[in-house]
């Protein structure tokens, strides 16, 4: 991470955050009074450290730099340690902390945050602000959002739209979600037995709902006020079936899916002033090469990723022992 | 005898060993309390002339050795299970008489060989169990030892068995699950069989008796060690500790050497510099037998808790589930929660989460090897204890998964959210 000279004090600080997941990519950039000033959503596609470089290159077009100078960088999601590498970040957390973080802090009365992704899903239990309790889905993706989206494309319909035409629906079939392998030839099953598509992606929408309720919110008291996040959370058909399984008014923010990101952005914000610097924008003129390497110094033949920047190498993981521990560059 | 440490020793169970003995092995064994009477190696009144490093002097002249004592000793091997493999070392050498096969770390190719030849759906532990048997062939063992258990561990030597013996390895196995339950001679008979026609039963009971106190000394220890690991000034030197004390247990022979050994190691690990706040975040961690307690099984859980500068208890431990399990009597302690038990470990996991939540520690984490039922059924019941008494828990389910960062990404998580939980109070 370079730092520009002109750092003119009279710029506004301003925080990024950064959330890589394994089907979309999200970034928030939040001025000094903790506000949402650029958004940002897009597919990861397979490749994280492309991602952040397109998300990074979409937020640098919305903000005025010569007002805002983005002082730190918070990454989250499962490439969370990858893109944290890259951009330097000062604070890289899982995003179940991420989405606690910023969930409490634009619903300070939240008490339930039920979460879905494109492969995990969640559920969070906050009491007074604070998060109590939370359970993840375990081992499978069943009820996913790339479950959704593998079906969407099964039934020739776009993953968007699934939800408006599931609330067309009267009947919505009944689908068995438990596990998607059982879910794909039930969902075949009752197409080929003649029911109506909008029945069959209601019934989708509905399995997906109380899949999540039967397993990850096992055991968990859900109580209102309820905040339901992640790219499903866009789906109203699952928000409908929410509704009606809970008996209470399920809220999605317009900018629930940026939730994890704009939890990271929050955590980059409380990191001490000494450890924030100014962030260049330049990951584009650096070329960014992860390499796994087998370590043969011990038995176990760990593997660990190395991740150079041109040549440098900055950061690696994996290994589980000091023989392989590898001498990156600290900054 | 020498009384260095007494707080320390006041740590280490009760006597008579003789009664533990019994509890461990069964009602079957009564016959080893009169032996232990005369064979106990520990301390009691005697006198002797001279320094006391000579050999008593003998009636009758030694006999001339015979053939069959010309042969090598039969290698025997175990199954790796945390830090055990040290009492099962002692285990092999002074009550069995016979070369034990070390088998190092184990490492990803351990599990690959074991699940390679296990059913898909088997729980984890025989997975990582066929493996060291595997590896224990590959490296010359002649006999392969496995312990009965109070789940499908019972079943797991039968089965491991038959697979070894189809993948074409030749060997003899001891199993213990098929004489569980019948009486001592029972247990004498089938490892003179196998191992070692020679065994001297007097040695024997009095080697097993410093073998349970080694294990015992051994859980005593690691309680302690997980207490203040998370606080060491320089990060990694209880973990050295450990490693020395591990190994001077390792070369204990009497039981004397392991009550001393146990002593200047718990001395050795309080003289640590540590920075330990007096409100340190306290995990309890609960759960299956091999999984909770077995580092490689559950992805050095500990280690990475331990890093993140927490007071660990861990209550499932041999001590606590063989050597001084009193079933009924854990049971009354959450009468509220269980009427029955539900075999193996689920009354120690319910009672261990409900002391947790009383005693007020911050988190409870609950680990399991995927699909163990016995470890199902205890989750509707800590759920309750988590909503009655307050208190997070988070269930880990393990399979023959190598990548930790979704154990990681929970463990941070919980760990984020206790303390800010504790903060926020």
């Amino acid at each position: 991470m370079s730092t520009t000279e002109s750092t003119a004090p009279a710029r506004r600080r301003a925080f990024l955050g950064i959330d890589t997941g394994s089907i979309s990519t999200k970034g928030v950039i939040i001025d000094d009074e903790l506000d949402i000033i650029a958004r940002t959503y897009l597919w990861t596609e397979g490749d994280p450290s492309r991602a952040a470089e397109r998300v990074i290159d979409d937020l640098e077009k919305q903000i005025d730099r010569d007002v805002f100078d983005v002082v730190a960088v918070g990454t989250t999601g499962s490439a969370r340690r990858l893109v944290g590498a890259m951009t330097g970040a000062q604070m890289v957390k899982n995003e179940i902390t991420a989405h606690a973080v910023g969930t409490t802090h634009l619903h300070p009365d939240v008490r339930t945050i039920l979460e879905i992704g494109g492969q995990d899903s969640k559920i969070i239990c906050v009491e007074d602000g604070v998060a109590v309790d939370y359970a993840m889905n375990t081992l499978c993706a069943a009820g996913t959002g790339s479950f959704l989206s593998s079906q969407a494309h099964r039934l020739g319909v776009e993953v968007e739209d699934f939800g408006a035409i599931a609330l067309t629906s009267k009947k919505p079939a009944n689908i068995a979600a438990r596990c998607t392998v059982f879910a794909e030839s039930d969902l075949v099953h009752k197409i080929q037995m003649g029911y109506a598509r909008e029945d069959v992606i209601a019934g989708l929408c509905k399995a997906v709902a109380t899949n999540y309720l039967n397993n990850v919110g096992k055991g968990k008291k859900i109580e209102g006020p309820v905040v339901f996040q992640g790219g499903v959370s866009k789906n109203i058909g699952v928000v409908h079936f929410f509704e009606e399984a809970l008996g209470c008014e399920v809220t999605v923010d317009a900018d629930g899916h940026l939730m994890g990101a704009y939890g990271a952005a929050l955590l980059a914000a409380g990191t001490p002033p000494e450890k924030q610097s100014s962030f260049a924008f330049d990951i584009d003129d650096f070329e960014f090469k992860t390499r796994e390497v087998v370590c043969r110094k011990c038995p176990n033949h760990c593997e660990i990723v190395c991740v150079y920047k041109d040549d440098d190498l900055i950061d690696s993981w994996g290994n589980r022992c000091e023989n392989g521990a590898l001498k990156a560059k600290r900054r | 005898m020498k009384r260095t440490d007494d707080t320390a020793r006041a740590d280490r169970a009760s006597e008579p060993l003789a009664m533990r003995a019994a509890n461990f092995l069964g009602e079957a064994i009564d016959a080893v309390d009169t032996l232990t009477r005369r064979y106990d190696d520990g301390p009691r009144a005697s006198c002797a002339a001279g320094d006391g490093t000579r050999a008593p002097s003998r009636l009758v002249e030694k006999r001339a050795a015979k053939k069959r004592e010309r042969h090598a000793k039969t290698k025997v091997a175990f199954l790796r299970y945390g830090y055990y493999d040290i009492g099962f070392e002692f285990f092999v050498k002074h009550v069995l008489d016979a070369e034990f096969v070390d088998l190092g770390e184990s490492t990803k190719r351990t599990l690959e060989l074991g699940a390679a030849a296990s059913n898909d759906f088997v729980c984890a532990p025989f997975k990582h169990i066929l493996g060291d048997y595997i590896e224990a062939l590959e490296a010359g063992a002649d006999v392969l030892v496995q312990f009965t258990g109070p789940c499908r561990l019972g079943y797991y030597g039968e089965l491991q068995e038959s697979i070894l013996r189809d993948m074409g390895y030749e060997f003899e196995m001891l199993n213990f699950a098929e004489v569980a339950g019948k009486p001592l001679k029972d247990y004498i008979a089938v490892c003179k069989k196998k191992i070692n026609p020679d065994l001297s039963v007097p040695q024997g009971v009095a080697g097993m008796l410093t073998a349970f106190k080694m294990i015992e000394c051994l859980d005593a220890y690691n309680d302690r060690y997980l207490a203040v690991a998370g606080f060491d000034d320089e990060p990694g030197a209880s973990r050295e500790a450990r490693e020395r004390f591990f190994a001077a247990m390792r070369s204990c022979k009497t039981r004397r050497d392991v009550e001393d050994a146990f002593d200047r190691g718990v001395a050795e690990l309080e003289a640590i510099a540590r920075h330990k706040p007096a409100d340190a975040l306290r995990i309890g961690i609960v759960g299956e037998y091999f999984t909770a307690v077995d580092p490689r099984s559950n992805l050095d859980l500990e280690r990475k808790l331990l890093s993140m500068g927490v007071e660990l208890a861990r209550m499932i431990n041999v001590t606590n589930r063989n050597i001084h399990y009193n079933e009924p009597e854990l049971r009354r302690s959450v009468s509220e929660y269980a009427t029955y038990d539900m075999g193996p470990t689920s009354t120690l996991t319910i009672a261990a989460a409900k002391r947790y939540a009383d005693e007020g520690f911050d988190g409870i984490v609950h680990v399991k090897s995927s699909g163990c039922t016995p470890e199902i059924d205890c989750m509707p019941v800590l759920q309750r204890i988590s909503r009655d008494k307050h208190i997070p828990i988070l269930f880990l389910s393990y399979d023959s998964q190598t990548s930790d960062t979704g154990l990681d990404t929970r463990i941070e998580a919980f760990y984020d959210m206790i303390a800010m939980r504790k903060a926020s109070r």
